[in-house]
């Protein structure tokens, strides 16, 4: 009997082998976004360059009912490459899997509302910043909170593993204090909007170029922005730091669509004003 | 309102084809594994059969989404590089697989030993036994926790956004992000419940189709 089933093993091992290598063949796609690329030279010579972008972030980078990946930072992506003379491709990745998808040369950047910390430097390098934001405090328009001393024993929420996170976290005096002695996290802005909208959540610390889009899509009057914030932050591109040439291209290819209005028409389509650095 | 939901198919769409895809791969390629492994698993020999029990407790024993990463962002650190599809693809052989494994395992031993016999007094080889006679037993004993595990798979396919493969659920969550709105997260939750219908509804048949003698 036992020999019976080794004797059996052996020939589905075979058959095994077979399905796979066959399906294997088949199912390979183009290996077009896998770059192992370091380099100009090599990008010139492929003629492209990958841009790794989570294409949910409204408005930076996502995808319009089309599909088709549209965004802010999707537009300046194009026109800084169309400059340079390459081709450039967005590949979608996972937010928190981005330093990975970089490092590990599946993508060329990462473009996408990036905002530069201490902690991000020490994994990549950055472009000169093009954008400069604040992270603010949102809450119900009828809300008693009007200053960040009010938020003590209030329920606040943020995007999880956001920069946002990060400013609250400069100030752990203050997010001791808050109910449950830490902001409640969620995986989007948008949801964290919902929350406070069902009355569990009291205020919101988020990025304000992004959550100024889903305070206009949900309703602006419900909403206010409080005066006092959580410092400033700049969005800058992430590169290899071996790539030193492609971030000289980048940083000077910007310098240039600054100078000459390209940039602030491109933020005028997105913002409705021009808040290019 | 229907306006609005006729304008989210197209992306939806392209989201749905990739959950199929990644679907029907892998139970194309699942079940004939899980069967390899339910035979290794029960071999004779004390090495072969602890070499499976080692794997299957590695791939039930570690959630699917860690084993997605480690193949995709581990494995190129010591020189074997998969494109996005064969890594979230393989993933999901390997993990479903050692399921699959399991339950062969109990169909095979749920056959009685006269079967064995019979088969051997009739002239039959192991291999021609276990295909003709067994297997076809065994295929019919497990469809209903076979059924299970299909259904799962539905939504386990859902887990391929890490490796940055776009399926429906992200293309209802994109979507949601952008008309901050929660209609696209439905639509999704529709178009996975017409699938699930859909095979549980064909395992059914095919349940009815080889329930001979009963």
């Amino acid at each position: 009997m036992n020999k019976k089933i080794n004797r059996i093993l052996i020939t589905f091992t075979m058959i095994i082998t077979i399905l796979a290598a066959f399906t294997g063949c088949s199912a390979k796609e183009p290996a077009a976004a896998n770059t192992k690329s370091t380099g100009f030279a090599k990008l010139q010579e492929q003629g492209y360059v990958v841009v790794g972008l989570d294409d949910t972030f409204v408005p930076m980078g996502f995808r319009d009912a089309k599909g088709e990946i549209v965004g802010f930072d999707v537009d300046l992506a194009k026109e800084v490459f169309k400059r340079t003379g390459l081709e450039v491709k967005f590949q979608p990745i996972d937010w928190s899997m981005k330093e990975s998808e970089l490092n590990s040369g599946n993508i060329d950047m990462i473009w996408n509302g990036y905002t530069i910390t201490a902690e991000r430097k020490e994994k990549v390098a950055f472009s000169e910043p093009y954008i400069a934001s604040r992270q603010v405090i949102v809450t119900l328009a009828d809300s008693a909170i009007n200053a960040k001393a009010d938020l003590a024993g209030k329920t606040v929420a943020t995007q999880s593993a956001s920069s946002s996170l990060d400013a609250i976290n400069t100030e752990p005096g203050l997010a001791a204090s808050f109910e449950g002695g830490e902001p409640v996290l969620f995986a989007t802005n948008n949801e964290a909007l919902m929350d406070m909208e069902a009355g569990r959540t009291d205020a919101v610390v988020a990025d304000e170029i992004m959550i100024r889009y889903y305070i206009t899509e949900r309703g602006q009057e419900k909403y206010k922005i409080l005066d006092e914030d959580f410092g400033a932050d700049e969005y800058g591109i992430g590169i290899r730091k071996e790539d030193t040439e492609l971030l000289e291209k980048v940083n000077k290819t910007l310098d240039e669509m600054k100078a000459d209005g390209s940039s602030a028409a491109i933020s005028e389509k997105w913002f409705g004003e021009n808040i290019i650095k | 309102m229907l306006s609005y939901i006729l304008n989210l198919l197209p992306s939806m769409l392209e989201g749905l084809k990739m959950t199929i895809s990644v679907f029907i791969l892998t139970l194309a390629l699942s079940l004939p594994f899980g069967i390899l492994i339910a035979l290794g698993r029960l071999s004779g020999n004390k090495l072969i059969s602890s070499i499976f029990q080692l794997y299957i407790w590695v791939m039930r024993g570690t959630p699917l989404m860690l084993q997605l990463v480690f193949i995709f962002f581990g494995l190129p650190v010591v020189g074997i590089t998969f494109d996005r599809f064969d890594s979230a693809l393989l993933a999901f052989v390997l993990n479903y697989g050692a399921y699959m494994g399991e339950i062969f395992r109990a169909g095979i031993q749920s056959i009685e030993k006269g079967q064995y016999e019979a088969a051997k007094v009739l002239g039959f080889g192991p291999t021609k036994a276990f295909i003709r006679i067994i297997l076809p037993q065994v295929i019919k004993r497990v469809i209903p926790p076979i059924t299970n595990e299909v259904i799962s798979l539905v939504k386990d396919t859902s887990l391929v956004y890490i490796v940055g493969l776009g399926e429906l659920l992200r293309a209802g969550k994109i979507a949601s992000n952008r008309d901050a709105s929660l209609v696209p997260l439905a639509v999704a939750a529709g178009f996975y419940l017409i699938l699930t219908a859909l095979m549980t509804e064909g395992f059914k048949r095919y349940e009815k189709k080889y329930a001979y003698f009963e």
